[in-house]
C-alpha cells in the first residue's frame, strides 16, 4: 500500500513546497519509491526545487485532468539528477505554469474524482511507497480531496497569528473529513522564540503533535527554491530536523 | 452549535470520492467496461442511438452517501424500472386487496411482452410484465391523462429528489410501435380487468417508460426503497411505508424478466431492469445501486449491470438470504476502516 501524505498550509509562504520536496527527496535517497504531485493548480511551483524547467515538460497534471493524457504520461523522473539511486526513485507530477492552462482550470474547474482516481492509479502503477501531495494554500476542492485521501496530513505553519487562526480552520475541516492522522510542522521560527516552549504551546492549542520546529533560515532563503536544501547541505541542523521528520511521517 | 451544513455536505461528498468503496466500484467499472457482450435495444430508433461504451455505476447508502463512477449523469429512459414504482402508487391509491385482485404477484418465466393472463382469474401474472404493468398503470388515480401523468412524475421525483421529464420522441415512438401492448390492453379490457380509458392509460404507460433518468437517479430510487421508502438525501417519503415490502418483493421475484429466478438465486437483491440499459437494486437497510449500460443480454437485462450486481452481492454478502460472514462488510468498506486498519 502506498502511504499518502498531504502537505498543506492555510496561507502561502510557509515553506510548504520546500518541506515537501525535502521530505520526498530524503525518503527517495533512503531507497523508497516516492512521487510528489503538485496539486497547487492555481500557483504551481515545486518543480523548481527539483530543477525542472517549464520547457522540460510538455504534459502536466492539467492535461491529465482534461483527459488529454494518461497519468503516467504526466509523471517526470526527477531523482537521478538529484543523486537518488535505485531502489530509491523520485517522480514529480507537475502542474502547468502556462497562464492559459491556469485560467482554464480556474474557469472550468475539474472533476475531483478524476484527480482521485489518477493518484490511486499512479500509486499502483509506479508501485509507490509514498505519495506526497503538495496542495494549494487555503481551502479548495483539491485540498479537501488531498486531506480526505491522505493517511497523514502535515500542516505547515509559522508562528504568526494569521497562520494560527487558519490552521485551526484547516484542522476543523480535516476532522470533518475524518482524517486519519495529522502532524504539525512549525517553520520560520525567529531567534527570539524558544522552540520547545512554542512546540508545547502549539500542541496544547490544537491537541495535535508537532513533528518538527524549523528556524527562520537565511541559508534556505538563499537557495531561493533552486534545489533541495537537505541534499545540498547534508550536515546542516535543518537537514537533521528534516531527516527526523521524514522518519516520523513514515511511522504509523 | 454553529451550523455547518455546507461543510458537512462538501466534506461528505469528498469523503465519498476518496472512500475505498468508490475505489472498489472503480475496479468493477474497469473490469467490465471492456466487456462487449449484448446489444443495444433497437425496437425503436431512439434507443438504438445509445453508445455501447456508455457505462455508469452509482451507489447510494441508506444513510445518503453517494458513490459514482463513470457515466452517472447521462440520461436515458427509465423503461420498465418505472413499473415497481407505479405499482407502489397503485397500492397507495387502492390498497393491497384491490390491487392484487387486478394483478397477480406470480413470476411467469415468460418473456416480458408475452400475451398471457392467468386462466382462472384473468389477471396478468405480475406487475413487472407488460400486461401487469399496464393494468397497474390503469389503477393510477386522477382525472384525465395530464393529472395522472403529473402524479406519476411527482411520485418518481420523490424517489430521485430531482425534477424529471418525459423524452417526447421516445414516448411518440413507443406509442406508434406499441401495438402489442395495445393488444394486451384490449384483451384485459375484454375480461374487465382494466377500465375503459384504454388510450389514456396506454399513453400514460408509454410516458412513464419514457421518463429520463440517470444512474444516480436509479441508485437514489434503490436507496429510497432500501431506506423504507424515504429518500435518504432529501428526507422526503416517496411511498407509504406499508407498501415498500410489496414493491421490493415483486422486484426480487419478477424484476429481471425471465432471468428473475436465476437472479434471486445468484444475486438475491431485489432489482428491476429496463431496456434503456438501467438496473436499480435495493439492499434493504443498506444501499441502493443504479447501473447504466445499454448493452442488453438475450433476456433484455443490461449485461454489465448484471455482472456488477453479481460482484457486489458476492463480495459484500448482500444476498438477502446470505447467512455467511462476508470477507468485508459494506459498512467497513464505505468508512474505510477495512483498509485503514490493515
Amino acid at each position: 500500500m502506498t502511504r499518502i501524505i498531504a502537505v498543506h498550509s492555510y496561507r502561502g509562504g510557509t515553506g510548504k513546497s520546500h518541506l515537501t520536496a525535502n521530505l520526498a527527496a530524503q525518503l527517495a535517497v533512503q531507497g523508497r519509491r516516492v512521487a510528489v504531485v503538485d496539486t497547487d493548480l492555481p500557483s504551481p511551483g515545486i518543480h523548481n526545487l527539483f530543477g525542472l524547467a517549464p520547457g522540460d515538460v510538455d504534459k502536466t497534471l492539467n492535461h491529465f485532468l482534461w483527459g488529454l493524457a494518461g497519468i503516467d504520461e504526466v509523471c517526470c523522473e526527477v531523482g537521478t539528477r538529484l543523486g537518488v539511486r535505485p531502489p530509491g526513485r523520485l517522480w514529480l507530477v507537475p502542474s502547468s505554469v502556462r497562464a492559459d492552462d491556469i485560467a482554464r482550470i480556474l474557469k472550468d474547474g475539474f472533476d475531483v474524482r478524476t484527480l482521485h482516481d489518477g493518484l490511486r492509479a499512479l500509486s499502483a502503477r509506479l508501485g509507490l511507497d509514498v505519495l506526497f501531495i503538495d496542495t494549494h494554500p487555503g481551502l479548495s476542492k483539491e485540498t479537501f480531496l488531498s486531506i480526505a485521501m491522505a493517511d497523514l496530513v502535515v500542516l505547515v505553519l509559522r508562528p504568526d497569528k494569521q497562520d494560527f487562526q487558519g490552521t485551526a480552520v484547516t484542522v476543523d475541516v480535516a476532522r470533518e473529513l475524518r482524517v486519519n492522522d495529522m502532524l504539525l510542522a512549525i517553520n520560520k521560527v525567529h531567534g527570539k522564540l524558544d522552540p520547545e516552549a512554542l512546540r508545547e504551546r502549539v500542541e496544547q492549542a490544537y491537541r495535535l503533535p508537532v513533528g518538527a520546529v524549523f528556524p527562520l533560515s537565511e541559508e534556505v532563503a538563499q537557495l531561493a527554491s533552486e534545489g533541495v536544501f537537505s541534499l545540498e547541505r547534508p550536515d546542516h541542523p535543518i537537514t537533521r530536523e528534516i531527516v527526523r521528520l521524514a522518519a516520523r511521517v513514515m511511522s504509523h | 452549535m454553529i451550523d455547518s451544513a455546507n461543510l458537512q455536505s462538501l466534506a461528505g461528498s469528498i469523503r465519498s470520492v476518496a472512500s475505498p468503496f468508490r475505489a472498489y466500484l472503480n475496479d468493477l467499472h474497469q473490469r467490465y467496461r471492456s466487456m462487449d457482450d449484448g446489444a443495444v435495444a433497437d425496437y425503436i430508433p431512439e434507443l438504438a442511438l445509445a453508445k455501447p461504451e456508455w457505462f455508469g455505476i452509482c451507489a447510494v447508502s441508506a444513510s445518503g452517501r453517494v458513490f459514482d463512477v463513470g457515466d452517472c449523469d447521462r440520461l436515458f429512459t427509465i423503461q420498465s424500472i418505472s413499473k415497481p414504482l407505479v405499482y407502489g402508487l397503485a397500492l397507495e391509491d387502492h390498497g393491497r386487496d384491490y390491487v392484487t385482485s387486478k394483478v397477480g404477484v406470480e413470476p411467469t418465466g415468460e418473456a416480458f411482452n408475452a400475451i398471457v393472463l392467468d386462466e382462472k382469474t384473468n389477471r396478468p401474472f405480475n406487475p413487472m410484465v407488460n400486461a401487469g404493468a399496464i393494468a397497474t398503470t390503469d389503477l393510477v388515480a386522477g382525472e384525465g391523462g395530464t393529472a395522472r401523468l403529473k402524479r406519476v412524475l411527482e411520485m418518481l421525483q420523490r424517489y430521485t429528489g430531482r425534477q424529471l421529464d418525459v423524452d417526447v420522441p421516445v414516448f411518440l415512438s413507443e406509442r406508434s410501435t406499441g401495438n402489442r401492448n395495445r393488444a394486451m390492453a384490449y384483451l384485459m379490457r375484454n375480461f374487465g380487468m382494466i377500465s375503459e380509458r384504454i388510450d389514456e392509460t396506454l399513453d400514460l404507460y408509454f410516458q412513464q417508460c419514457s421518463v429520463l433518468v440517470n444512474a444516480k437517479d436509479l441508485a437514489m430510487i434503490g436507496a429510497t426503497l432500501a431506506n423504507g421508502g424515504v429518500n435518504p438525501v432529501t428526507g422526503e417519503r416517496a411511498v407509504d411505508q406499508r407498501y415498500v415490502q410489496d414493491i421490493v418483493s415483486v422486484m426480487l421475484t419478477c424484476g429481471m424478466y425471465d432471468y428473475s429466478g436465476e437472479w434471486a438465486y445468484r444475486v438475491g437483491i431485489p432489482a428491476k431492469s429496463g431496456v434503456g440499459g438501467g438496473i436499480v437494486a435495493a439492499v434493504p437497510g443498506k444501499i441502493g445501486i443504479g447501473t447504466f449500460s445499454p448493452l442488453l443480454d438475450a433476456k433484455g437485462n443490461s449485461a454489465r449491470g448484471i455482472r456488477v450486481c453479481e460482484d457486489l452481492s458476492r463480495d459484500f454478502g448482500l444476498h438477502v438470504f446470505c447467512a455467511a460472514e462476508p470477507e468485508r462488510t459494506l459498512e467497513a468498506c464505505i468508512d474505510g476502516s477495512a483498509t485503514r486498519a490493515a
